[in-house]
C-alpha cells in the first residue's frame, strides 16, 4: 500500500473516537488490512489508556461504597435481571415462527426501524438493500464465551447485501470490536467490524466483495479495534446457512 | 482472606466467583480514579456519585468478561468509566464545556491507594510520566483533548463549543496525541 493512501493523520483522534462518522468509517475500512496503521493506532491507544493517570484525583463520598454494595444486594434479589428475555428472541419468535418468508421481511424492517443509526440507514439506502422481499435468515449460535448472546443475519434475496444483529454480547473495551467472518472453504474474508452498547445490542451492514449467499458459514470473533486481517481471538457466535 | 495482597488480575478472577469482598478491595484501590474521571466529565458530583456506583456494578456483574489480554485492569476500568460518563452526557444533555478539567499538571502524585508494592511503584512511574507529558503540552491543546478523552465530543462538536474553525480542533487534537506519543515514549526508551 502506498504511504499517501494511509490515513496516519486520522489515527490520533480515531483512537481518541473522536472523529466524526465520515472519517471514522474511512479509518475502519483502511484498518482492515493495513498493518502499518494497525501498529500506529496500537501506540496512539496506548496513550489514550495512560490520560485518566494525568488528572487530579479526589475522594468520593464515604457512603457512596455503602450504597453500591446496597444496590448489589438488592439486584441479588431481582428476578427480572436474571430471566430477561432477549428482545431479539422475542422478534424472532413473533416474527419468524408462523410464516418465514413474510416474518423474515417484516422483521428486516423492524431490525432497520429499531436500529437508527444514521449511517446504516443511509447506507441502506444508498445501496437500496431493502429492495427484495425475498430474503435469507441465519440464525448465529453462541459458544461458551457468551451463552446467553443471540445473532441474526439476514441476506438479500440476490445475495447481494446483509444486515447481522447481535444482542447480549458482553461489551467489549475501546481496545476491541467484535468481527464478522465470511467463511467458505477454509477461508475466511472480514465482513466488517462492530461494537455493541452496554446492553449487548449491536448491528453491521455487511460489505463483502463476493455474494454473501456464496459463503455457507459464518463465525463473529473478538479482534484488536478496526478488525484483523483473519481471526485472533475469542469466537462468540457462528451460523451457518 | 486478606484481598489486599493479591494483584489486580487476581482480585477480577475473584469477583468473577461472587467473591464480594475482591470487590470492595478493587473499589478502595480504584475509587478515586473513577469517581475523578466522572467528575471531570459530567461536571458535577452527583451524577459523578451515580455514575461511580454503576461503574462497580458493572464490574461485578461482567468480570467474567475481562481478561488480561485486553490490558491492564486499571485500563478496562477507565475505559468503563469513560464511556459511561459519556453515555451520561449524551443521554441526560449535561452541557459540561462551563467546567475545566482538572488535569495535574504540576507534578503532583496522589496518595496511593493500597495496592501491592509493585503495582503501586509502577503505577507511580506511569502517572509521574503521563502527568510530565501532559504538562508540556500548550493550554489549548490540553482543552481540546480534554473534550475528547471526557467527554466524548467529536472535532465537529468541540469546534462548536469552542467557537473554533473545524481544521484547528483537528489539528490541536492531532498534536497533542502526537506530542504525547513522542514524550512518553522518549520517557519509556530513557528509563530502560
Amino acid at each position: 500500500m502506498k504511504t499517501e493512501e494511509h490515513v496516519y493523520d486520522l489515527l490520533p483522534a480515531y483512537a481518541l473516537n473522536s472523529l466524526d462518522e465520515e472519517e471514522k468509517i474511512i479509518v475502519e475500512a483502511h484498518l482492515v488490512d493495513c498493518e502499518t496503521c494497525q501498529l500506529e493506532l496500537e501506540s496512539y491507544k496506548q496513550v489514550v489508556d495512560d490520560l485518566p493517570l494525568a488528572i487530579k484525583t479526589k475522594q468520593p463520598p464515604a457512603d457512596l461504597e455503602t450504597s453500591i454494595f446496597e444496590q448489589l444486594a438488592a439486584d441479588r434479589q431481582s428476578p427480572e435481571l436474571q430471566d430477561r428475555e432477549s428482545w431479539l428472541d422475542r422478534l424472532k419468535s413473533n416474527f419468524l415462527s408462523s410464516a418465514p418468508v413474510w416474518g423474515a421481511a417484516s422483521l428486516v424492517l423492524v431490525i432497520v426501524l429499531l436500529f437508527s443509526n444514521l449511517y446504516l440507514l443511509n447506507s441502506l439506502r444508498a445501496h437500496e438493500a431493502v429492495r427484495h422481499t425475498d430474503l435469507t435468515t441465519v440464525a448465529m449460535v453462541p459458544t461458551d464465551y457468551s451463552p446467553q448472546a443471540t445473532g441474526m443475519l439476514v441476506i438479500s434475496g440476490d445475495g447481494e447485501y446483509g444486515v447481522l444483529v447481535v444482542d447480549q454480547l458482553p461489551m467489549l473495551d475501546d481496545t476491541q470490536q467484535y468481527q464478522l467472518w465470511l467463511i467458505y472453504d477454509g477461508q475466511r474474508a472480514s465482513g466488517g467490524v462492530f461494537s455493541v452498547n452496554d446492553e449487548g445490542y449491536g448491528s453491521l451492514l455487511i460489505t463483502s466483495e463476493q455474494p454473501l449467499s456464496s459463503y455457507p458459514t459464518f463465525g463473529i470473533t473478538i479482534e484488536p479495534t478496526g478488525g484483523s486481517p483473519g481471526p485472533t481471538g475469542e469466537k462468540v457466535l457462528g451460523g451457518e446457512l | 482472606m486478606d484481598f489486599n495482597k493479591f494483584d489486580d488480575q487476581t482480585l477480577m478472577k475473584l469477583i468473577a466467583q461472587a467473591q464480594e469482598d475482591a470487590l470492595r478491595e478493587l473499589y478502595d484501590r480504584y475509587n478515586r480514579l473513577v469517581y475523578s474521571m466522572a467528575v471531570n466529565a459530567v461536571g458535577e458530583n452527583s451524577l459523578a456519585e451515580e455514575i461511580t456506583q454503576d461503574v462497580f456494578l458493572r464490574i461485578w456483574n461482567n468480570a467474567e468478561t475481562y481478561s488480561p489480554q485486553k490490558g491492564k485492569v486499571i485500563t478496562w476500568v477507565s475505559s468503563i468509566t469513560r464511556y459511561r460518563a459519556i453515555d451520561a452526557i449524551r443521554s441526560q444533555q449535561v452541557r459540561p464545556e462551563g467546567h475545566s478539567v482538572a488535569w495535574d499538571i504540576e507534578g503532583s502524585l496522589d496518595n496511593p491507594d493500597p495496592l501491592n508494592v509493585e503495582e503501586r511503584v509502577e503505577i507511580t512511574q506511569r502517572q509521574q510520566r503521563v502527568r510530565h507529558a501532559v504538562a508540556q503540552l500548550p493550554e489549548e491543546q490540553r482543552q481540546a483533548l480534554a473534550y475528547a478523552y471526557f467527554q466524548g465530543y467529536t472535532h465537529r462538536e468541540i469546534a462548536e463549543l469552542l467557537g473554533e474553525p473545524l481544521g484547528t480542533i483537528k489539528t490541536r487534537i492531532r498534536l497533542a496525541m502526537q506530542k504525547l506519543r513522542e514524550y512518553l515514549e522518549e520517557e519509556n526508551i530513557a528509563e530502560a
